[in-house]
């Protein structure tokens, strides 16, 4: 599978952008709408005009068509074909390169077991569920033995739920197919998940590029910091084990318990949307519960983000305006706080 | 009364209008007459005639039109929108007035020399080809870049990532998708060719057994005061075209776009 090289490429909302993606490698395109992630993939496909270089294990990509370049494309719309069912869809790209009927078969049935979808094999598009789409979709972009494929919002179609499920299964069967993969996604967690690397972009630009802790621990610019929703780093000055899977983290004289293997933990990472504010003691065990004094108020358009000062450390927490308003929270008010363990993320040594 | 009772109240006044001009006819149907008619050699050529050139331009009137509806719809190019407003000209025009306008083109330097030294359109059933494929072309091109325009664009995007060129593209998803709007489309454009008249009698003239349509052949009969012949050609004329787009719409299960 070959390496991806865009240099300087301008077009549409990119401005001089250059990006690496290595063999067999899956890279997180993540950014706010407009960032210009789609047009970055519609580049890589040959589909929309630009300037610059692409190349493919350095063979320059710019004067070869779309259907040239061998690669899948997950379009965010799906776009199956309406006019043919699950198995023709998944034959198409095989077809217009003249496999062989027995070798067409085979790559279908492959696939469709692969993806789950074997009793879908005789339906059309309008009798299948989002996520039926998406398996077909995924399955009739990488059947034409691709060399790279690309993915747009690949799980926008799905509820919530399934959506997790589904990341963590494809991220499974990608790594299985070693394709080299470049994926838009909206959700930074999502694109933790399943990638390498992940390339945060805006405004046409690529802010940084690195692998999933050095974004969270490590945002080069203020842009990065932002989009990531400026995340809590403590230290970590002591990790004991409770028990198996289970530590206790000392940070300052901050106490947290949490899920973790080891004690290599350096740092800590807590997402403020996981951080819940309360100016009355919350029922329930004391557990990675505390108590602080607000020192900053910066309220923002929809949602107001409050510091709080913890046992020696300062933690940013975020809360919608209505519920603000409603616990009517000033500079200098105690506060309890809960910390939730939903997105929290390690540094190790 | 409501708005949806005053809507269908318009739509069934329309129907009652057309309904009663095509039921008027029967005052002056006598059986006698149009079996008479219908045997005649004379009828019997109008009607072979125009089924055969009004297949024959619109077969042709389709091909052309293809390419070009899948420019105009798919395509941002210098000159779009001119092809565009131009394709409205047998609309805003007269068939009479277009038909005047090749007389007058074959009465030029270029004009007579495709006369003299290629096919012969004055006056001869080319003329009737030429006139049924000019009034159609551009409401062909219209209808079917209609059909194609409902057509996303995605589909062939993803077609060319899977391996398929332009043409490719094209054959195997945007042609099948709007297969039914091509059709009803050429079915339309099918009726329109069968009805044309004034540009088929300006260009090819009204000879009998030569260029005699049906349209002009009920012209023909009406300049001579010869109402039952009239009424039989207008009927027939019905008939064909009404059975016609009736059986697509049934066929095609939807309405036919107009």
């Amino acid at each position: 599978m070959p390496k991806i090289e865009v240099k300087n490429i301008t077009g549409k909302v990119l401005k001089d952008l250059s990006l690496s993606v290595g063999d067999k490698e899956i890279l997180a395109l993540v950014g706010p709408n407009g960032a210009g992630k789609t047009t970055l993939l519609n580049v890589m496909a040959g589909l929309t005009d630009y300037s610059g270089e692409v190349l493919f294990d350095g063979v320059n990509m710019d004067r070869v068509p779309p259907h040239r370049r061998g690669v899948g494309y997950l379009f965010q719309d799906l776009a199956l074909f309406p006019h043919m069912n699950v198995a023709a869809n998944i034959a198409y790209g095989l077809k217009i390169r003249r496999y062989a009927p027995a070798v067409i078969s085979e790559r279908v049935d492959e696939l469709m077991d692969a993806l789950h979808i074997a009793k879908l094999r005789d339906r059309f598009p309008y009798n299948l569920s989002g996520g039926e789409k998406q398996r077909v979709a995924i399955a009739r972009a990488i059947a034409p033995f691709q060399k790279i494929l690309l993915l747009d919002e690949p799980t926008a179609n799905l509820d919530a739920q399934t959506a997790k499920y589904f990341r963590s299964e494809l991220s499974v069967f990608l790594r299985r197919l070693e394709i080299t993969t470049v994926f838009v996604i909206h959700d930074l967690l999502g694109a933790e998940e399943m990638a390498d690397r992940i390339a945060i972009m805006h405004k046409g630009s690529i802010e940084q590029v690195a692998v999933p802790g050095d974004i969270l621990f490590r945002p080069r610019t203020r842009v990065v910091s932002e989009f990531i929703g400026m995340p809590n780093i403590l230290n970590c000055d002591e990790c004991t084990v409770l028990s198996t899977g289970l530590v206790e983290v000392r940070s300052g004289s901050m106490r947290l318990v949490l899920p973790y293997e080891g004690t290599a933990m350096s740092k800590l990472a807590i997402s403020p949307h996981d951080i819940y504010i309360s100016d009355s003691k919350p029922p329930g065990p004391a557990l990675n519960r505390y108590t602080g004094t607000i020192t900053e108020i910066i309220p923002l358009r929809t949602v107001v983000r409050v510091k709080v000062l913890v046992d020696g450390n300062e933690l940013l927490a975020e809360l919608s305006r209505e519920t603000f308003d409603e616990m009517k929270l000033t500079a200098g008010s105690n506060v309890h706080l809960i910390v939730k363990l939903r997105r929290l993320r390690y540094f190790e040594v | 009364m409501t708005f949806k009772k005053l809507s269908i109240s318009v739509s069934f006044a329309v129907f009652a209008l057309y309904g009663t001009l095509i039921l008027s006819l029967f005052y002056y149907y006598d059986g006698a007459v149009f079996l008479e008619a219908l045997r005649s050699s004379r009828t019997l050529f109008s009607i072979r005639l125009s089924l055969f050139t009004a297949t024959i331009s619109t077969i042709i009137a389709v091909i052309v039109a293809i390419p070009s509806a899948y420019a105009l719809s798919r395509f941002r190019f210098f000159g779009r929108q001119l092809i565009d407003t131009m394709l409205e000209l047998p609309m805003i025009v007269s068939p009479v007035a277009l038909g005047a306008v090749v007389l007058v083109f074959f009465n030029t330097p270029t004009g007579t020399f495709i006369q003299d030294h290629g096919i012969r359109f004055i006056f001869t059933v080319y003329g009737i080809f030429l006139a049924q494929f000019i009034v159609t072309v551009g409401i062909a091109i219209r209808l079917i870049k209609a059909a194609m325009d409902e057509i996303p664009v995605r589909y062939e995007e993803v077609a060319r990532t899977l391996g398929a060129s332009p043409a490719r593209a094209f054959m195997t998803v945007t042609l099948p998708l709007c297969k039914r709007g091509i059709i009803a489309s050429s079915i339309l454009t099918w009726a329109k060719a069968l009805g044309e008249f004034g540009a088929t009698i300006t260009i090819a003239g009204s000879m009998s057994m030569k260029t005699e349509t049906i349209p002009v052949a009920i012209f023909m009969r009406l300049a001579s005061a010869d109402i039952e012949g009239t009424v039989v050609l207008v009927l027939m004329l019905i008939g064909i075209g009404l059975g016609i787009l009736y059986g697509v719409r049934l066929l095609t299960g939807r309405a036919v776009p107009v």
